[in-house]
């Protein structure tokens, strides 16, 4: 599997590390219930299809990737560096 | 007194570069034209620059009126008279310099626009040529290294063998492509010891250039 960096461009899956789910978001600060919480860090979504994930490139640019690949072909439809949705998501 | 301190201080630190003890001048491998050059690089000043956010622009005219190169956007080397430019990621860049002179008070310059961290002696640089160096490197490197692919200027973050590398294209010699490959020193004796494994059969002349981060 390639995945192209918005950066790099196309490199081979080794140079990237897997994280997650890239849209389930921390509930705010302390103030969280116990089950807003457990709901957060262990309930994750098991699609098959198109799967938002988040990619490390750490053997290149080492920038965090928003990936969109298909579970069921690996096909990958999208790929934006994690840090503009963060600043489009504050403002 | 100061004469006896002064001796023990030259004798216990001498400076020891990068490749010593690791990599030797010589022919490599092969007997016979050597299809691969590799010339081994010292002296030269190194840093990375981090803009601060939205800095970037700032930044590279800074850079560019002390040493007269802008820093690229894009995954490409820009080499000046003195300094080179490199790209390291998005607003991340290496600045070169062919010798130390006047590099501290250039990062001091510097410092008030980015994040700066001399890394001089952190890195090891080799300068490869030859007309079998494509099918050496391609034993490690990959990314597609043909000139249609990977172009003159043109820089990469990859890795080889697992270590973590750095590498660009320099401008064409009489005798073909060259192409610099930086590594972590600490990494160096892994590195030589793959690059001679994979060039040996090619033969490669492996030479020294103390005197500038230039060859």
């Amino acid at each position: 599997m390639r995945i192209t960096c918005p950066h790099c461009g196309a490199r081979d899956a080794q140079e990237f590390s897997y994280l997650g789910a890239a849209d389930p978001k921390r509930p705010e600060g302390m103030a969280a219930s116990e089950a807003a919480m457990a709901t957060y860090v262990y309930q994750r979504d098991n699609p098959a299809g198109v799967h938002r994930e988040l990619w490390y490139h750490g053997a290149g640019c080492h920038a965090w990737l928003v990936v969109s690949r298909d579970t069921r072909t690996h096909a990958i439809t999208a790929v934006e560096p994690a840090k503009a949705r963060k600043a489009g998501a504050t403002a | 007194m100061a004469e006896t301190a002064t001796t023990s201080t030259a004798v216990s630190w001498t400076q020891h570069g990068a490749w010593a003890d690791i990599a030797q001048a010589g022919q490599l491998g092969a007997a016979g034209p050597a299809g691969v050059t590799a010339i081994l690089q010292g002296g030269f000043g190194l840093a990375t620059l981090i803009a601060t956010p939205g800095g970037a622009p700032a930044l590279s005219g800074l850079v560019e009126s002390r040493t007269g190169i802008t820093l690229p956007a894009t995954p490409t080397i820009v080499s000046g008279a003195s300094h080179d430019a490199i790209w390291s990621g998005p607003e991340q860049w290496l600045l070169r310099a062919a010798t130390h002179d006047g590099f501290a008070e250039l990062l001091e310059a510097l410092s008030v626009q980015a994040a700066v961290s001399e890394q001089s002696d952190a890195r090891a640089a080799v300068r490869l040529s030859g007309p079998q160096i494509r099918d050496a490197l391609a034993k490690g490197v990959m990314l597609d290294l043909h000139p249609a692919a990977f172009a003159v200027g043109d820089t990469a973050l990859t890795s080889i063998a697992h270590i973590g590398v750095h590498l660009w294209r320099l401008t064409d010699e009489p005798d073909g492509s060259v192409f610099e490959i930086m590594v972590a020193r600490s990494m160096v004796g892994s590195f030589w010891s793959w690059f001679a494994a994979s060039a040996a059969e090619f033969g490669c002349q492996v030479s020294i250039d103390r005197s500038t981060g230039r060859g």
